[in-house]
């Protein structure tokens, strides 16, 4: 099990943000240390429900200061948020359905579900944020 | 038993509907009669910017550019006359009936008084400056309305002497009064304005703008029935004549017939009482609030959703105070919230696909926990069998719901639909709780918490937040205000079995909402309605003649203006009465301030048809007495005599005339008092 490490530049210089992005990591990588065979189903199914719960509030917290700072990247960045949703959800679908379940393959999801994003788009904001200081 | 209330809800229900049904509920005007109000105002405002440029202010100029205006430029003057009429007269409707269906609604109870009480004004200031209005035409009607005004003013105990003898005859009248009028004209609109702004104060989201096409609608109307017909003036007035018959626009002035059958004491005891006990309505009888929406500080990050779309301004962020790494928190006002819950529909953390047992999401209400709605559907539904399982959440408003609703469904209630969380719907799907989900909320898209229908219409399509996730299937979704939910329910069974598990398909949206009839249906439809308002209006504004005066009688008025000798008479004071004064007030002469009243009495063919004593005016009786009576008689020639007592004697008159006159109908015949030269009438 690898789990995500923080890294300086998954900080992107918004106290509250940078906040919530140390509780999620930490959500999700106690999360993947459980994962194993034999980890009961619901119980990660309701793991996976506090982290959609806590990442839903995450991205409006995040929503409300790019609006408030009239980020250029608001409607693209929101649309990624969106995409996220739906795919945790559809991740939980699949924990649900014994045919889909594989926790190296849920792992994997998870991981890249997360990072990648963080590469992406919270990157982008961060520069624009440091630009503008 | 059903109330009156319930009844006129029942009615404006019907009405909603049938609106929703013509118009479609994005343009029904019962949905946005304080938006259509603000839309009136605009266009009243323009229209009036228009004619003020050519309005002359005087006693013949006012009537003779007023002329001008609506006979040599037709197409634009006479248009823009009507316009300003006619959208005036929409101004009162929109607001009488906005006013008596948030009545219907109780949208005034309790923490609801603001606006009711905000409003109260608003429509004072509508009917003050309309009533300018028709005063500055100077025709028969601003007559009639000039003289009516001044009786019911003097009836209050305000004025030193009736302002009603400004209206005599032509000479008591200055032209600087027209000046005065169009001035009180311009400035009860600019408070109108304001108060406008302050009745809407507590409203977030306030809708100040009717949709666009129902404003084009609106404004079409307006304009076409402008043309057809065109507002105006009648004939000159002239104050040596009673006008008999007016025609009264019965949306501004319903009270004037009033002033005349009751007198100006008793249409203000009416008015008074009319306005207090619409002031106290919000409070009488009592309601008693239920909880209050309560944030729970671990599940709230302070992201702002709630105070957003809380219908009501109840919540706002405030600096944390819980010590969590977050800037604000959402914190209610206790005072404002009414218990709706339509941020709990906006909270990111209400999902129920939180399995833990007791979740609480950032923001809730006390009475509706979601944790416990969540168990009770999943334990509910498992008792439900079929393809057409329904999964009903329906508002506290929603009223009794059809046979076919509640067969094989699950019915949960909330106070708004607006407070389902979207993420609801689709565990109810996802989760296979029902083959379908059903929305009720109030009818005809009325929601009683103002913006529950909205919101949820605006999440399902993912025009806010929080979005009901694509993977929804929309077509298992139906709202009650807006689908035909027999052939919802028919359609479940009809369709693909529900692929298992539900994911997001490429490609999203919702489909667009359905309208109930046809398009070339609504079109006629909605050009019946428009032209039945239409005509209704100008039949109102000026075709329902009022007759204030019999056929065939005139008005003999008493208009008296007489300062009496001092009931004492001055007196030289002696040394040592001036002495015995402070050194102050030490005067050579004493003259006892008080006058003597005045009697007057007025007979017609030897019968009295007036007999009264009037005090002069002033706190020490010094000013003078004023009589200001009219009667309706009949005409012809007749005998008058008018006798007046003005010193000290105890029986007898000081000043009499008698003589005979010819009446002519309608004539105003005014009898007046000179100290030279005694009586005089013509």
């Amino acid at each position: 099990m690898t789990p995500i490490t923080w890294r300086d530049e998954y900080s992107i210089g918004l106290p509250d943000v940078d906040h919530e992005h140390r509780v999620l990591i930490a959500m999700i990588n106690e999360l993947a240390e459980t994962l194993g065979p034999k980890t009961p189903r619901e119980r990660i199914v309701g793991a996976l429900g506090e982290i959609c719960s806590r990442i839903a509030a995450h991205f409006a917290l995040e929503e409300r200061e790019m609006r408030s700072l009239g980020y250029v990247g608001l409607a693209e960045h929101k649309r990624d948020h969106e995409r996220l949703l739906e795919d945790i959800l559809d991740i939980m679908a699949d924990v649900e359905s014994p045919a889909d379940y594989d926790p190296a393959v849920l792992e994997q999801r998870l991981s890249a579900w997360f990072t990648e994003h963080f590469r992406t788009q919270d990157a982008k904001l961060h520069h624009w944020l440091a630009a503008r200081r | 038993m059903t109330s009156p209330r319930q009844w006129l809800r029942a009615a404006f229900g019907a009405l909603d509907g049938f609106c929703s049904r013509v118009f479609t509920p994005a343009w029904n005007p019962m949905l946005q009669l304080g938006a259509l109000g603000w839309y009136f105002f605009w266009i009243v405002a323009v229209s009036g910017i228009y004619l003020y440029a050519f309005f002359d202010t005087g006693i013949t100029r006012a009537y003779d550019s007023v002329e001008s205006l609506t006979n040599a430029q037709p197409w634009a003057g006479g248009v823009m006359r009507s316009v300003h009429r006619y959208a005036s007269d929409g101004l009162v409707a929109v607001a009488v009936v906005h006013l008596v269906r948030e009545f219907a609604l109780d949208r005034m109870r309790g923490k609801r008084w603001y606006a009711w009480i905000t409003g109260l004004p608003v429509l004072a200031l509508i009917y003050v400056s309309g009533i300018t209005g028709y005063w500055l035409v100077w025709d028969t009607l601003a007559q009639y309305v000039a003289q009516t005004t001044a009786e019911l003013f003097d009836a209050l105990p305000i004025f030193g002497e009736p302002i009603s003898r400004n209206f005599v005859n032509e000479a008591a009248l200055s032209d600087r009064f027209f000046t005065l009028m169009s001035f009180l004209h311009i400035a009860a609109p600019l408070l109108l304005l304001l108060f406008m702004w302050v009745h809407i104060q507590r409203h977030a989201a306030a809708r100040i703008q009717p949709a666009r096409g129902l404003g084009l609608l609106v404004l079409g109307s307006l304009l076409v029935l402008s043309v057809a017909v065109p507002a105006v003036s009648q004939p000159r007035a002239n104050l040596d004549a009673v006008p008999a018959v007016v025609d009264l626009d019965w949306f501004y002035l319903p009270a004037y017939p009033l002033v005349q059958a009751l007198g100006g004491a008793a249409t203000w005891q009416v008015l008074g009482g009319a306005l207090l006990l619409m002031g106290l309505l919000p409070w009488f009888p009592r309601s008693r609030p239920p909880p209050v929406a309560r944030v729970s500080l671990p599940d709230c990050n302070g992201c702002g959703r709630c105070v957003t779309d809380c219908p009501f301004g109840a919540l706002t962020l405030e600096a944390r105070s819980d010590g969590q790494s977050y800037a604000v928190e959402a914190v209610v006002d206790p005072d404002r919230c009414l218990s709706c819950g339509l941020c709990v529909g906006a909270c990111p953390t209400a999902t129920p696909f939180r399995s833990s047992l007791s979740f609480t999401a950032g923001i809730e209400l006390p009475q509706v926990s979601l944790a416990g709605l969540r168990d009770e559907l999943k334990s509910a539904c498992a008792a439900l069998g079929g393809d057409d399982r329904l999964v009903v959440f329906a508002c506290a408003h929603a009223g009794d719901l059809a046979e076919d609703l509640k067969r094989n469904a699950v019915v949960a209630r909330m106070p708004c639909v607006g407070m389902l969380p979207p993420s609801f719907i689709d565990f109810a799907l996802a989760r296979r709780l029902g083959d379908g989900v059903v929305l009720a909320g109030c009818p005809g898209n009325a929601c009683r918490e103002r913006l529950g229908q909205r919101w949820t219409e605006e999440r399902i399509a993912g025009l806010r937040d929080p979005w009901l996730r694509a993977r929804v299937p929309r077509e298992r979704v139906a709202l009650s205000w807006r689908d035909d939910l027999d052939a919802f329910r028919r359609g479940l069974t009809q369709q693909p079995a529900f692929p298992a598990p539900a994911k997001t398909p490429t490609g999203t949206g919702s489909p667009p909402a359905r309208p109930r009839w046809p398009a070339p249906a609504r079109v006629a439809g909605m050009a019946v309605v428009l032209g039945m308002i239409s005509a209704a209006t100008a039949l109102l504004a000026a075709e329902l003649p009022w007759r204030q005066l019999e056929a065939g009688q005139g008005v003999v008025r008493l208009s008296i203006r007489h300062a009496t000798e001092p009931k004492v008479p001055c007196k030289p004071l002696t040394p040592e009465e001036m002495a015995a004064l402070k050194p102050n007030m030490r005067r050579p002469v004493d003259c006892p301030r008080e006058r003597w009243p005045v009697t007057v009495e007025l007979e017609r063919d030897g019968r009295l048809l007036y007999r009264g004593t009037h005090e002069p005016s002033g706190l020490w009786s010094d000013g003078v007495a004023t009589v200001h009576r009219a009667f309706a008689v009949p005409a012809g020639p007749q005998s008058i005599t008018v006798r007046m007592r003005d010193g000290g004697r105890a029986d007898g008159f000081d000043h009499v005339r008698s003589g005979t006159i010819d009446l002519q109908p309608g004539q105003n015949l005014v009898i007046e008092f000179e100290g030279g030269t005694g009586f005089s009438w013509r």
